[in-house]
């Protein structure tokens, strides 16, 4: 049952965001919230602009790019400079998006008034009340191509390096091989010092070490299965 | 990566039948042709290849329509929406040069308006206004009010070159009113009516002919009526009598005029086509008042006037001379000779050929022969579009676009080659299906040695000896082309595929698309490299129809051919029809179909299957009667074992009724239950079950604590959207209800407020994703309703709809999508082990692959540790769209109408084909590709360190020997 409310708790908290919006009050007599909805008649307006990718030559791109109000609703086309218009648009509040499959634009929310005021600001689904202000006609700037494919990981050093668990392996072994050559074992204090610590860590020295029981365990094993090793041991112990 | 990726990347772009085009004469060197289609499509293809240059998608529905399509020097002017916008395109680049809104009033047409031999303006003549723009800027120079516009209904606008500027107008039935206006000030110069009781549209019997010549054709009296326009003293039209020509008009038809005017500021030529029947055209010269016969077409189908340069031509496509039967009379002793006449008999009657004749003369042009073929499988050829250019010695050189029934595009060239063609019928998909490929020939061969009976033990032994040999051949073959590929050049190995070649690769990867298209062609085209194998024209397919694609029996009951079955129904009179074929071979099936005399209402394919493996279509017509397809004894037997544990439901939309039915054992059916949402309130937008060919593996999730939430999992499930049929903001809504389709019980309703379409939605599993429009936030928004059986499962054997005592829980989660959709579909695989995504198709043209992770309705608020163990995203209001999901990268598919997944072979992967405007092939791997290596997978390194670590105990074994025996020295 908990996950449950847990949903409805969320579906409320969706709910609470579009009573947000539906207080959104317009400074300048902004339009009302439905006009986009309206039936076709009155004033239709013209929505203006100019898509720009910086550093490509306008021709190169323009003719595979549109302009889509409201996700096609209605649909205008650019000129060879690279501004646009939509015509015939009603007045009501719409999302403006230059498409292109190569170059990346952000989309503008554009409102009209029933009389034809217009201004554009950013797009926000969340807060939908929220007017920062942007540039009419639409000065839509590419933000770059896209980019539709994630690079892919690379084989390198650093990564095999830098992987916890190599660090875990390589570690230990540098402490292993350097530690010895550090601290000087020939000094009989220091010696002492150490068994102190390692029986320290050992608090029980009767019970068996894994490790040794271990060695125990496979050294018997081998000397069993190879023979031959078995009789190159007779003949030391003959030779001895 | 993206070599690989463009491999499998398989997009194909179309336009739909095509209303104008036009070849850029502006220069020879040229290689735009210039089309508008009915799809509201104005595109630039490359004359040479039939690829497209650029294609500009207006909105659907009349007010992209393209009215009218103009072309001078490099610009084209466009007339688009009924004559509200005029726009004036740069054809090489592909951009605008300026676009004007003209006032409201229906269009009637356009015409170039030209002054001392140049073009200077243009001309928009509407209903009741007639306006002048300049042809370089779009800026009106004058729009004048027409006279009388009331009762003068004015169709034609006309101008000789001189700066005159006619326009046209008929009152039916009565007279003709000739306006001329001043193209500085658009002031009235002349106005005049001229009695012609016997017309009734300019558009559909007058050409404009010679300097300024109005004729017009009149089938009642069978003759032709001329008017010189400019003349001050003529006040009736003159009539010529076809009869004195010698010619005469078939019985009860419409004799069409056909005339040409090269150049928009020069009048028009004196010579024309008159089509007197469906296959007969004269070519007709007028000459001070008279007309003259320059050449008699019979037969002829089409005919055509081209221009380059200052020569005019005529192109007339007239049926092959049938020689061919008088050749072919044989001993008709020997089959084989007849197999070969018949063959080339119907070649015969098939091919046409296009020839060309002087227009000014109607001499044959010399060695202006095009042999036209129509493919047997489609339809008459519709619309010739010529192309000419001018050839080194200076005779004209052609080349012929000609459009068929079955929207075709074929551009040939002498002496009858395919330069290309194009299948515009693509253009729109109605429904499609994938079928597996068959197995190879040998592979089938050894299988079709156990589906025969035993003939004895030793036929059997050679039967199996034989095959071998076969199988080894096959293999040697196989092994020799390998050897011979590698020799060569990578770029240079081309895998063509052929009904020789096509079989089913290891990983089922390869399948046939069966298409179906709204014009009636069927296609089956291959899934990896995209060409079309086999098409089908169906005739006397109503333009409305509604077509449902079912498989009845799959390639893998081997000596038994698979067998597709298409149910065409006609929405008006619902009577319906069955078309049955070879999905591989798309050969039409000689089974006998069942008569429908009754309107269909509903159809359903059962898993049940006859003796020969095919699956039982089962047809409810009107009066609630079933009817089985194949309905053998084996069959009505089987039925009536199952008969009461056969259900099926039908939704009637207009009285928001949904019906639940029993089939009896004679056939008939029993009502059972029912479900009315009342009309009035709110209408049913869809309704959708679960996919039949769909496997959920596991039963339920594993939730943070280690306890199983167990899944709603009912095949039985029906989802229903409803819409409010008030349509105000504040009253709007969207309604959503479960239902159980063998007990009609209501699993589960929820409403969704302040919501209207476009409402899309899936079903899946134990879920309902749906996307609706929020009219308060004016923004997307998804919901998806999970189900939940609970802790426990109550009966974990078999799903019963009879027995379920306990509701299930449902949980609902909503999420802003910041992007209209224009469909959407779930991804399928082999055992759905695989994780789900969500297809959406945006109207950008991408396909974004959603995980179903994001939808999620137990996506927690607040992260804890049970839900980081669950992989539980937490919850934020905003789905994110990111590039990297676009399965389609760069290559948009317009007007996405359907998504059409199906599994493969591998688990990982799902086939995906993408149809609208364009049609677009991948495969989508929604958890990666953990099935398979990955193609740069390091051979070489990981057997190196299998080798190296083997080596490594090999010596530490022998260290370590040495070791034990030092210290067993010591």
């Amino acid at each position: 049952m908990q996950p449950l409310s847990r949903a409805v708790e969320v579906f409320l908290l969706l709910q609470s965001l579009s009573v947000v919006s539906c207080t959104f009050s317009d400074p300048d007599s902004g339009p009302s919230a439905g006009a986009g909805a309206g039936p076709a008649g009155g004033d239709r307006f013209k929505i203006e602009g100019r898509a720009i990718v910086s550093g490509v030559k306008s021709q190169e791109w323009v003719s595979s790019a549109r302009v889509l109000v409201e996700g096609g609703e209605y649909v205008g086309f650019l000129r060879t400079d690279g501004s646009f218009a939509v015509h015939d648009v009603p007045s009501g509040s719409y999302v403006v998006e230059v498409i292109s499959p190569s170059y990346r634009f952000e989309p503008a929310r554009v409102d009209i008034t029933s009389k034809g005021k217009m201004r554009a600001r950013l797009v926000n689904y969340i807060k939908t009340s929220e007017v920062l202000r942007q540039p009419y006609p639409l000065q839509l700037r590419s933000s770059g191509p896209h980019t539709y494919f994630m690079k892919r990981e690379t084989w390198g050093w650093t990564d095999f390096l830098m992987n916890p668990m190599v660090m875990m392996m390589v570690l230990p072994l540098l402490i292993i091989v350097l530690l010895p050559k550090v601290v000087n074992t020939n000094d009989p204090e220091m010696r002492k010092e150490m068994e102190q610590s390692m029986n320290m860590l050992n608090p029980n020295p009767e019970l068996p070490d894994v490790s040794e029981f271990m060695t125990k365990l496979f050294s018997k094993g081998s000397s069993k299965t190879g023979g031959g090793s078995k009789g190159s041991r007779n003949a030391a112990l003959k030779r001895r | 990566n993206s070599t690989e990726a463009n491999s499998l990347l398989l997009r194909q772009q179309f336009v739909g039948k095509v209303q104008f085009a036009l070849f850029d004469t502006h220069s020879q060197a040229s290689k735009k042709l210039l089309v508008a289609t009915e799809k509201n499509i104005f595109a630039s293809l490359n004359s040479r290849t039939g690829d497209l240059f650029w294609r500009h998608v207006d909105k659907t529905g009349p007010d992209g329509h393209i009215n009218t399509l103009m072309m001078h020097g490099q610009d084209a002017v466009v007339v688009v929406g009924n004559g509200r916008l005029l726009r004036s395109w740069e054809t090489t680049v592909g951009g605008l040069n300026w676009e004007t809104v003209l006032d409201t009033g229906s269009f009637q047409s356009a015409a170039y308006i030209g002054v001392q031999d140049v073009v200077r303006y243009v001309a928009v003549l509407k209903k009741s206004a007639i306006s002048l723009h300049y042809l370089s800027s779009g800026h009106q120079k004058w729009v004048e009010n027409l006279p009388e516009s009331d009762t003068v209904q004015y169709q034609t606008v006309y101008s000789g070159g001189n700066g005159q500027v006619f326009v046209l107008g008929v009152v039916p039935n009565s007279h003709i009113v000739i306006v001329e206006y001043n193209i500085e000030d658009g002031e009235i110069m002349k106005q005049k009516s001229v009695a012609a009781p016997w017309l009734s549209s300019l558009q559909s019997s007058c050409v404009m002919v010679g300097s300024g010549v109005l004729l017009c054709a009149d089938p009642t009296t069978k003759s032709l009526y001329t008017f010189p326009l400019q003349s001050a003293d003529q006040t009736t039209m003159t009539p010529i009598l076809l009869e004195s020509l010698g010619v005469e008009v078939a019985a009860g038809f419409q004799p069409v005029l056909i005339s040409t005017q090269p150049h928009p500021a020069r009048p028009p030529l004196s010579e024309f086509f008159l089509q007197l029947g469906p296959d007969y055209h004269i070519l007709l010269q007028l000459k001070d008042g008279l007309v003259s016969t320059l050449r008699d077409f019979n037969p002829s189908y089409l005919v055509a006037f081209a221009t380059t340069g200052e020569k005019t031509v005529a192109a007339v496509m007239s049926p092959k001379n049938e020689t061919v039967s008088i050749l072919f009379i044989l001993s008709n002793s020997d089959p084989f000779h007849l197999h070969t006449y018949s063959v080339i008999r119907a070649n015969g009657s098939n091919a046409s050929v296009i020839n060309l004749y002087s227009a000014d003369t109607g001499r044959r042009l010399l060695d202006t022969t095009i042999i036209y073929s129509m493919d047997p499988n489609g339809g008459k050829p519709a619309k010739l579009y010529i192309h000419t250019f001018l050839k080194k010695d200076d005779s004209v050189g052609y080349r012929v676009l000609v459009q068929t029934e079955d929207l075709v595009l074929t551009f040939l060239q002498q002496p009858g080659r395919v330069v290309w063609s194009r299948e515009e019928a693509l253009a729109d998909v109605v429904t499609m299906e994938m079928v597996d490929l068959p197995l190879t020939g040998t592979q089938a061969e050894l299988e079709g040695e156990f589906g025969k009976k035993a003939d004895g033990l030793l036929p059997m032994v050679l039967k199996r000896l034989s095959s071998q040999f076969i199988l080894l051949q096959a293999w040697m073959s196989h092994l020799w082309k390998l050897f011979y590929d590698a020799r060569k050049p990578r770029s240079h190995v081309k895998n063509e595929v052929t009904f020789e070649t096509l079989s089913r690769d290891e990983f089922n990867l390869q399948k046939m698309m069966v298409m179906v298209t709204a014009s009636g062609k069927l296609f089956g085209i291959d899934s990896k490299s995209g060409t079309v194998l086999w098409k089908q024209y169906l005739e006397n397919i109503q333009p409305n129809s509604v077509f449902k694609l079912m498989v009845q029996r799959t390639t893998a009951h081997f000596p038994h051919p698979p067998q597709c079955t298409l149910l065409v129904k006609d929405k008006d009179t619902g009577l319906g029809s069955l078309y049955v074929f070879n999905p591989i071979f798309g050969k039409k099936s000689h089974i006998s179909v069942p008569a429908l005399p009754r309107p269909i209402l509903q159809s359903l394919l059962l898993p049940l299957m006859d003796q020969d493996y095919s699956k039982v279509l089962l047809l409810i017509d009107d009066q609630y009667k079933v009817t089985a397809f194949p309905s053998t004894k084996n069959v009505l037997q089987q039925l009536q074992e199952m008969a009461s544990s056969i259900f099926f439901y039908l939704v009637d939309s207009s009285q928001g009724r949904l019906s639940g039915f029993r089939l009896r054992k004679d056939l008939s059916t029993e009502l059972i239950w029912e479900v009315v949402i009342p009309t009035e309130v709110q209408k049913i937008v869809g309704v959708k079950g679960k996919r039949a060919n769909e496997h959920v593996h596991s039963q339920g999730r594993v939730m943070g604590d280690r306890s199983v939430l167990y899944k709603y999992l009912n095949p039985n499930l029906l989802a229903v959207v409803t819409e409010s049929t008030d349509s105000h903001q504040e009253r709007s809504f969207v309604g959503i209800f479960l239902i159980d389709g063998v007990t009609g019980r209501i699993v589960h309703e929820a409403v969704q407020r302040k919501a209207r379409r476009p409402v899309h939605f899936v079903h899946s599993e134990n879920w309902v994703v749906y996307v609706y429009w929020n009219t308060k936030s004016r923004r997307n928004e998804f919901s998806v309703l999970e189900l939940f059986e609970g802790m426990e499962l109550y009966n974990s054997t078999v799903f019963s709809s009879l027995d379920r005592p306990r509701p299930p829980q449902v949980l609902q989660q909503s999420y802003i999508f910041p992007s209209p959709i224009s469909t959407l579909e779930a991804t399928l695989t082999e055992k759905g082990i695989t994780s789900r995504h969500l297809l959406v198709g945006l109207p950008s043209g991408a396909i974004v692959s959603l995980p179903k992770m994001f939808l999620d309705p137990r996506r927690p608020e607040v992260a804890s540790d049970q839900s980081r163990e669950e992989n539980l995203i937490p919850y934020s209001p905003e789905m994110p769209i990111r590039t990297e999901w676009f399965i389609n990268y760069n290559q948009t598919v317009s007007r996405v109408r359907g998504i059409y997944t199906a599994p493969s072979g591998l688990e990982s992967t799902c086939l995906v084909v993408a149809y609208g405007l364009d049609i677009y092939q991948t495969r989508v791997y929604p958890s990666k590709q953990f099935d398979v290596l990955k193609d740069d997978y390091d051979y070489v390194l990981i057997s190196s360190v299998l080798l190296g670590l083997f080596f490594a105990t090999m010596i530490s074994k022998r260290l370590a020997e040495v070791k034990l025996l030092n210290r067993a020295w010591r």
